[in-house]
């Protein structure tokens, strides 16, 4: 097969930190490659030299043969290359439209010729997307639909794609997956960037796996199978993620008692409808669904942020409805939710200020009327041993941790609010497998300690190793709640994405 | 009632020129808060140069520059050392009053008797002007309001039917999009602030140079602010904007009338005063907002 791009020795420094060192392999005609490593492995970044984002510190970048400086996106595209990032660039307020064309029409636009155009391309892949649709009322499936289509309206012949599993439901992964092969068959090229081994294994030609910024197997996939790829990706053996088998009971009584839960957003739509759940204790109950189907929604009415309708929440057998926030964490309820720069700490205060964030009202950080610093600090070093956080003492920035431990300050900070009951929103979310791993093991250990678990996760796999109930949300309403024996993920998919049983 | 709605019309002029320019500044994400500054440079600028040179068309010419040195400033300032809009633009227009006050005892001393220039003068269209009761309003009028009914039309279509203008709307709603489609975010924006920095020059000198013929540091007072008022109560569309102008305009046409009617109940502030009232009041009021997503945020590359 003829090479397309050719990258050699491409390296790349942000202020200390080597994102990239000397990293070489070759596209080629047709092919779809996977670029596979943890977060943080330095695969966007090489992505992001490749579309003119960033420039190499060195190293060399041939396309078609030939050595090529690609000094913004703009460069790239005039050599065919897009790259869809993992946080889509759209205009929300725009239609379909007018984002594929944004930049890329002369003069007076005729917006009919436009549409057909894009129709006849969306119509190719089948997509069935209405170009005149507005992208905020699209799903984030349709939206990805958009900026592919944005990208194949420049005739790209070299797509990138960051991520592109991570927001979709099941289905929608299998028609993404389909577009790309699809897409390889004329003759076009495909990187595609993930963590999923599964993903990986399912589309890729080729797959070279990076780690900590260098590149550490260059493989076909026909020679290779999941277990050689995460040990090349992690470079350690892994724990598995632990499972029931580490058994914990699950006694009958229920810590946490939801009963017909009503929420509506400021519009007065509603964003949980008529929801009744329970959570036992020691039980480690599941949320499933696609994100922004009320997950959030249903965690905030929990914890106290979001007003009840309509329903009822009990916390052992008590009304917790009409509490306030503050009420509820010393009634023992730990929140630890999906955007955690926005709602779980305050980057520029140290770890041990964040630490007592939520229970400043207590007595016990106090000497006289004043914070007792030293207690405060022992605490912390205490959390930083225990969730081996790598930081270098209470002092330090919570702003200055990377993800994976700024979670970690927060779950040992919720560990100890949430005495009764634990809710967690995407918890391991954009953290690397090691830190994902330590989130997994607190979560069982908690449950095992005698405390309620709710789980929201987008991540099935997570929610099927720990979960001892799951139920499935859809815009706002449990489409059912089951043990996880009783689920396969396809199951799973297809209510994630609406589908109901006519009768349990 | 027919010299009202002509006064109307005229008074409302300016205030289109400087609305309009500030609905494209904010659509695409930066709000012109020097625009007070501005209309006060355009005064002060358009006296000066028609005063010395004689001919009114160079005063105009003085007042683009004068106009666009402020908005350039303030340009380079928010957006490229993406400074707080809002303080730059209170220092800026706090500036603008000092340096026209100043510049005005450097070049002309302190005069006995007010200096004066002769006015744009109006120019009745043949035939149209006249029609009954529409003629005399809308046909003998000035080049500047004539040139007014055509600046809503083409805003409209540039704003939606051509693809600079789909760049403009995207820049205020979604930079990054704008970024990643390979159009620079802040040479857009600096471009609708230069071009603000011009339509507000002229709007500055139509006081100056149309309506009173003279320049005092106070020729302004807060009609640039109005402007800015009247894109936000138009929600950033070209036709609200016409329509607030025109409200605006015939609320201190009214003033004018009232002032120099004889035995008036209702005092003349009331009417100068009802503008602002109507801005609070539609402020409260309304709900559905159009407003640019990224209004007033710089644009930071990753």
């Amino acid at each position: 097969m003829k090479k397309v791009i050719e990258l050699k020795n491409i390296s790349k420094y942000f202020a200390k930190v080597i994102a990239n060192k000397d990293v070489s392999f070759d596209l080629h005609e047709g092919e779809v490659l996977a670029l596979l490593g943890e977060n943080g492995a330095g695969k966007s970044t090489i992505m992001k030299i490749l579309y003119g984002l960033y420039h190499q510190d060195e190293g060399k970048i041939l396309i078609n043969g030939e050595e090529t400086r690609i000094d913004s996106p703009k460069d790239a595209m005039k050599y065919g290359i897009s790259m869809i990032q993992q946080h889509f660039s759209l205009v929300e307020a725009h239609t379909v439209t007018e984002n594929i064309i944004l930049g890329h029409v002369k003069g007076n636009i005729d917006v009919n010729e436009c549409t057909n155009k894009i129709k006849e391309l969306s119509d190719k892949y089948g997509f069935n997307l209405n170009p005149n649709s507005i992208i905020r009322d699209l799903s984030v499936g349709e939206r990805q639909k958009v900026e592919i289509l944005k990208a194949l309206f420049q005739n790209t012949e070299i797509l990138i794609m960051d991520e592109p599993t991570a927001v979709l439901t099941p289905q929608e992964i299998t028609n993404l997956m389909k577009f790309i092969k699809d897409f390889v068959k004329g003759g076009n090229s495909v990187v595609f960037i993930s963590h999923k081994l599964n993903e990986v294994m399912e589309v890729a030609d080729n797959i070279v796996i990076m780690r900590n910024g260098e590149l550490v197997g260059n493989v076909k996939k026909t020679e290779t199978d999941e277990k050689k790829l995460a040990n090349l990706m992690v470079g350690r053996e892994l724990n598995q993620t632990p499972t029931k088998s580490i058994s914990h009971v699950v006694e009958n009584e229920n810590v946490l008692d939801m009963t017909n839960v009503t929420c509506v957003d400021r519009d007065g739509i509603k964003v949980l409808n008529n929801l009744s759940l329970t959570v036992r204790k020691g039980e480690i109950f599941g949320i499933a669904g696609v994100s922004g189907n009320g997950q959030q929604e249903l965690c905030e009415a929990i914890s106290g942020v979001r007003e009840l309708v309509d329903g009822k929440i009990t916390l052992l057998n008590e009304d917790i409805g009409s509490l306030s926030v503050y009420e509820r964490i010393k009634a023992g309820i730990g929140y630890v939710p999906s955007n955690r720069h926005r709602d779980a700490m305050i980057s520029d205060m140290t770890i041990a200020e964040n630490m007592f964030l939520k229970s400043s009202f207590e007595n016990k950080w106090l000497a006289g009327k004043l914070i007792d610093k030293e207690k405060l600090n022992s605490y912390t070093n205490n959390k930083i041993r225990d969730f081996s956080i790598k930081a270098h003492g209470p002092d330090a920035k919570a702003g200055g941790l990377s993800g994976g431990n700024q979670q970690k300050v927060i779950l040992a900070r919720e560990v100890d609010n949430g005495s009764k009951l634990i809710v967690l929103d995407q918890p391991t979310r954009g953290l690397d497998l090691g830190a994902i791993n330590h989130v997994h093991k607190s979560i069982v250990r908690e449950s095992k300690n005698g405390k309620g678990i709710l789980l929201v996760s987008t991540e099935l796999s997570e929610i099927f190793g720990l979960c001892d109930r799951i139920g499935v949300i859809y815009q706002g309403e449990l489409q059912g709640i089951y043990s996880p024996d009783e689920l396969t993920p396809e199951k799973v998919g297809l209510l994630m994405a609406g589908w109901k049983e006519e009768v349990r | 009632m027919i010299d009202t709605l002509a006064t109307a019309l005229m008074m409302s002029t300016p205030l289109l020129y400087g609305a309009i320019s500030e609905m494209f500044t904010e659509r695409s994400g930066v709000m012109n808060t020097s625009i007070e500054g501005a209309f006060l440079m355009g005064a002060f600028g358009g006296f000066v140069g028609a005063y010395i040179s004689g001919s009114l068309l160079i005063g105009f010419i003085f007042a683009i520059i004068s106009g666009v040195l402020l908005t350039f400033i303030y340009g380079i300032v928010t957006v490229k050392y993406k400074q707080h809009q809002v303080v730059t633009g209170t220092a800026l227009n706090i500036l603008a009053l000092g340096l026209a006050t100043f510049l005005f005892r450097v070049i002309f001393g302190i005069p006995v008797i007010p200096l004066k220039v002769t006015p744009l003068q109006t120019i009745a269209i043949p035939l149209l002007s006249k029609i009954p009761f529409v003629g005399p309003i809308f046909f003998d009028q000035n080049l500047l309001t004539y040139i007014m009914y055509f600046i809503v039309p083409a805003s409209f279509y540039v704003l939606y039917k051509t693809s600079y203008g789909l760049i403009i709307r995207s820049t205020g709603e979604n930079p990054e999009a704008v970024d990643v489609a390979g159009v620079d975010v802040n040479r857009v924006r600096i471009t609708m602030l230069l071009i603000a920095g011009a339509f507000c020059g002229i709007a500055g000198a139509f006081y100056s140079l149309t309506i009173l013929g003279l320049f005092t540091s106070s020729i302004i007072g807060g009609r640039g602010w109005i402007a800015f008022a009247i894109c936000f109560l138009g929600n950033w569309r070209p036709y609200g904007v016409l329509f607030g102008a025109l409200a605006f305009g015939l609320a201190e046409a009214i003033g004018i009338r009232f002032m120099v009617m004889e035995g008036m109940v209702i005092p003349n502030e009331f009417f100068i005063a009802l503008p602002y009232i109507l801005t609070i009041i539609l402020t409260i009021t309304r709900n559905s907002f159009n407003i640019p997503a990224k209004l007033g945020v710089p644009y930071n590359k990753e």
